[in-house]
């Protein structure tokens, strides 16, 4: 559905982009994950072909979104930033008007208003009167409302409440179930676990992983608490991948890299008490590729984002 | 509809208060001029006031003061389409109209709404141009329908041949059409509306006083023709009833170069973020 090869961008002497190869299948919802200043808005707007690509390409269904962008977004649906619409125009018209310029009939906008609860009684009003949270409804309708077969989002529950954002998921949910694709970037790495089934991961305008969310989150490490009936044996810090983290009399926590059988052998020849292991959030994945503060932008920090990557792909927490 | 007619209809619409009330003001600042100049005992009382009018203001119709006197009331009443305040308040409209349509979207990212779907930039700047042109015309018709109007009011209005406000409107339409193709061109390359209108405007200010200061000093001469005030003669057009062709010519192709030009940068530039 989407290709990138290559794909990169620079700002006079920032390189907002750099050398991105992205392939997005259809009929999935695809997370695009990165701090402020990683490079996914740049990546998003080479997608839509708002900005030029400075090298490589980037293709939407086979279309060149640069060269051949009116094709490349023949059937895309963007969410646009919330300030972009008219203030002037009520929230109907708004709708009515993207609808007319998609050229395509507005099919699912009952039922995006209806999950989004966007009544009749705010899309009468002016735009320019409404909450940043109405302006993100409006403009998830205004996305979706055409039944596109790719869907961009940058941040698409920015500004919503926890309820409709859950309404908002099973939407996603929904859609892709229907065969549609979904390219959304997001801060809520929650929602990301919740939803997404791939994510891509960059920092510094690079791609520094690129795989399942269940992959991802597995290769990380986890922690293990363990309480044995009688002292904890002192070859547990000869077991592969673990490392021990704390230990108060009984009960020792533990940091088990990658694989966890090691450690469950080491065990099964020990009387324990009690043990619980528990799995690795997206957001730890993050951390470990964030966490050790180097600078993100330009590609200075995607060079050592790259360095950094081998140590965080391998599973170590920094 | 086509996405063209949607967009050049959106475009007027949001404009639509600020345009209507700068024509309104075009209108009555034409219509005052019949009165004025009835005001002065009509042809006859004109001439003494004519030969009264300092130099620096004579410098403004950019003709003769004798052909100014020799023409009479068409003369005096095309002082009116020379006036600072006529050209200031058409060029307002005008620039503020094309640089919010475009760099002001881009600025705004309304723009985006149109450029996320199937519209190529081309069609999206198509627009642009349509609401400039639509405009232009507006503002070329609204001085000579409010000078006509002025003229009913008055005993005047047989004094007039009512054929030549045609090429005078022509001749302040291909003006316009100069000015907004060098603001679409501004407009295009500009992040921001207020980039966008003080390019146009400087290029705008810069004409107007090379062709200004060269009526008054000899000196200037050779600069004038580098003036778009150089190719607006609305005397000759309100006197004579002529449009010469090389003010024709050299508005239009102006106003052309600044229309693809601004295509030209408008489909390559990045969108400001």
């Amino acid at each position: 559905m989407i290709q990138a090869r290559g794909l990169s961008k620079r700002y006079g002497e920032v390189l907002a982009l750099a050398d991105l190869d992205l392939d997005v299948p259809a009929g999935i919802v695809y997370g695009f994950l990165g701090p402020n200043g990683a490079g996914k808005t740049t990546a998003i707007r080479c997608l839509l072909g708002f900005v030029k690509p400075s090298a490589g390409s980037a293709a939407i269904l086979g279309h060149d979104t640069w060269r051949d962008g009116v094709n490349a977004r023949r059937d895309l649906g963007y969410l646009v930033p919330p300030d972009a619409f008219y203030p002037d125009m009520t929230g109907h018209a708004q709708l009515d008007y993207l609808a007319r310029l998609s050229g395509k009939p507005p099919a699912l906008r009952a039922a995006m208003l209806d999950a989004l609860e966007l009544g009749d009684d705010a899309l009468g009003r002016r735009i320019g009167a409404y909450s940043k949270g109405m302006k993100q409804k409006l403009a998830l309708v205004a996305a979706f409302q055409h039944d596109p077969a790719l869907l961009i989002l940058d941040e698409p529950t920015d500004g919503l409440d926890p309820l409709i954002q859950r309404a908002f998921e099973d939407i996603l949910r929904e859609l892709r179930d229907r065969g549609r694709t979904i390219f959304m970037s997001s801060h809520d790495l929650a929602e990301v676990e919740r939803t997404c089934e791939r994510v891509a991961v960059v920092r510094g305008g690079r791609l520094i992983a690129e795989e399942t969310v269940a992959g991802l989150t597995r290769r990380n490490r986890r922690i293990a608490r363990v309480v044995f009936a009688a002292d904890p044996p002192p070859d547990l810090v000869l077991v592969p991948h673990v490392a021990v983290v704390e230990h108060v009399g009984r009960r020792v926590e533990l940091a088990v890299e990658r694989d966890v059988n090691p450690l469950l052998r080491f065990l099964a020849q020990h009387e324990v008490a009690e043990l619980s292991l528990s799995p690795p959030s997206l957001e730890d994945v993050f951390l470990a590729f964030y966490g050790d503060g180097a600078a993100e932008d330009g590609a200075d920090g995607g060079a050592a984002a790259v360095a950094a990557n081998g140590r965080a792909g391998a599973g170590s927490r920094r | 509809m086509t996405a063209v007619a949607l967009m050049t209809a959106r475009l007027l619409r949001r404009a639509w208060a600020g345009l209507v009330a700068l024509l309104v003001l075009v209108v009555l600042f034409e219509l005052v001029n019949p009165l004025v100049a009835q005001s002065l005992g009509g042809p006859e009382g004109l001439e003494p006031f004519l030969r009264a009018l300092p130099p620096a203001f004579r410098a403004i119709a950019q003709v003769a003061p004798d052909n100014i006197v020799r023409a009479g009331l068409a003369g005096y009443l095309a002082l009116g389409f020379t006036h600072p305040l006529y050209l200031t308040l058409a060029s307002v409209a005008l620039i503020g109209f094309v640089a919010r349509a475009l760099a002001g979207e881009m600025e705004r990212g309304t723009i985006q709404l149109a450029l996320a779907r199937p519209i190529s930039r081309s069609r999206v700047y198509a627009a642009r141009v349509c609401g400039m042109v639509l405009v232009a015309l507006a503002l070329a018709a609204a001085g000579p329908l409010g000078m006509i109007a002025g003229l009913g009011f008055t005993e005047l209005r047989d004094v007039i041949v009512y054929d030549r406000f045609v090429p005078t409107a022509t001749a302040g339409l291909l003006l316009f059409w100069a000015i907004g193709g060098l603001t679409l061109l501004g407009a295009a390359a500009a992040d921001t509306t207020g980039r966008a209108i003080a390019f146009a405007t400087g290029v705008l200010v810069i004409s107007y006083f090379v062709d200004y200061f060269a009526e008054l000093w000899d000196v200037l001469e050779p600069v004038a023709p580098f003036s778009l005030f150089a190719y607006y003669d609305p005397f000759l057009a309100l006197t004579r009833g002529e449009l010469p062709v090389q003010n024709v010519l050299t508005l239009l192709l102006v106003g052309l170069a600044g229309t693809l030009g601004g295509l030209v940068v408008f489909a390559r530039r990045d969108l400001p973020s």
